[in-house]
């Protein structure tokens, strides 16, 4: 099915100087590097007797299924495409990479990510990993699974199979509804 | 306990004085936008820059701390830290050699490098990461940064904390020193990092007006 982008993601940014502190559309924003997010998600990964990984994809799909829901009733965006396009255009901005949703449905779905800012910050400093480490991407994922199609959190399963940080031109997600 | 008297020859009063015009800075970068590329990456200051919600790193560190138990928070609370002592330190190197910087802070600089440490927290206040300034420098050996708002005091929004926790001020107040008295910067992280270490003394999630953050010298006990 062919699909048009409908909507532009609009940004009101601003700068609080009492507090000295930056939001976009009423949520407090800050700049972190590479350095920061994959050291976060190396800590994530070596954490097993926590589940690391979930945690930090449920703290991602937590934070992103509020924006997103927040933007959608707050712009009267009800359309899956309009819907969809936001979701895409928020990752961007957020400088977490370039993400295309190939198909979506309340079922399943398919990602994927043609530059990624954990699995490219990853290889920058330490080099390629045979194992997936976007575990933030993971919980946007779920998060905008759950944000388009009306559902609650933890709705969606996401598998990564295949990886920037491993080598692969693009990192591709599946999706199922659990 | 012995007491230090502060006059005008003592090195932490020297090194409070500074030609830094941290409302000048703070009103010129506070204004800067960050936009990604194309490809949805924000390539600056040779790293990859993000542009997230606060609550996203507040909830992972609340959690994690809190699920980890007695024996292990410790050890968790380093890793926090040490995740912004790295960013801080690259990071902080590729901000104070930036184009913005240049502009904006450089031409106020006359004591090198304790007017590049001023001025790189009044960066850190404009670009929003905490509202902060030196309260107390001597030179090559402590550091006091007292911020008077930040982030990381949003995981109470009820009540007062037992344990502090703004990791990411502490690993990048202790990465500020090692750029300013470490030795030259190392792309690595080989030498120069974690020279010096920070501790909070103060919180305002622990029932402060602000928090206190004191970096000394790593080797000292």
């Amino acid at each position: 099915m062919a699909m048009t982008k409908h909507t532009e993601l609009v940004l009101d940014r601003r700068f609080d100087p009492k507090t000295c502190r930056h939001s976009i559309n009423g949520q407090v924003q800050v700049l972190h590097c590479h350095h920061y997010a994959t050291l976060y998600t190396q800590l994530a990964n070596d954490c097993g007797m926590l589940d690391g990984k979930r945690l930090l994809a449920e703290v991602s799909e937590d934070t992103f299924y509020n924006i997103l829901r927040d933007y959608y009733a707050a712009n009267n965006i009800s359309n899956i495409e309009d819907r969809i396009s936001i979701a895409e255009q928020y990752f961007a901005i957020s400088g977490l990479g370039k993400m295309t949703v190939r198909c979506a449905s309340p079922e399943s779905g398919e990602v994927e990510l043609s530059t990624s800012h954990v699995d490219q910050g990853w290889i920058k400093k330490w080099g390629h990993k045979d194992q997936p480490v976007n575990f933030i991407g993971w919980g946007y994922i779920s998060a905008m699974f759950s944000a388009v199609f009306d559902k609650p959190t933890r709705a969606y399963s996401v598998t990564e199979t295949q990886s920037i940080v491993s080598g692969a031109e693009t990192s591709r997600f599946e999706v199922v509804a659990i | 306990m012995a007491v230090r008297r502060i006059d005008e020859s003592t090195p932490q009063y020297e090194a409070l004085e500074t030609t830094i015009d941290r409302k000048k800075i703070i009103q010129a970068l506070s204004k800067l936008e960050v936009v990604s590329n194309e490809e949805g990456l924000i390539p600056a200051f040779n790293v990859f820059v993000n542009q997230m919600p606060a609550k996203f790193w507040n909830s992972f560190a609340d959690r994690l701390t809190r699920k980890v138990g007695p024996d292990l928070i410790e050890a968790a609370e380093w890793l926090l830290v040490n995740a912004a002592h790295e960013c801080g330190y690259h990071t902080g190197y590729g901000i104070i050699t930036s184009e913005e910087w240049k502009s904006v802070v450089a031409p106020m600089i006359t004591r090198i490098p304790e007017d590049i440490l001023h001025g790189a927290f009044a960066v850190f206040t404009a670009w929003g990461w905490a509202k902060s300034e030196i309260v107390e420098l001597i030179p090559n050996e402590r550091m006091v940064v007292r911020a008077y708002d930040y982030y990381e005091a949003d995981t109470v929004t009820y009540g007062i904390r037992s344990r502090p926790c703004a990791y990411m001020i502490r690993g990048v107040a202790a990465a500020f020193m090692d750029l300013a008295y470490g030795g030259p910067y190392d792309p690595t992280g080989q030498t120069g990092l974690r020279t010096f270490k920070c501790v909070q003394t103060k919180g305002i999630e622990c029932g402060d007006e602000y928090g206190e953050f004191v970096v000394t010298r790593a080797d000292e006990n």
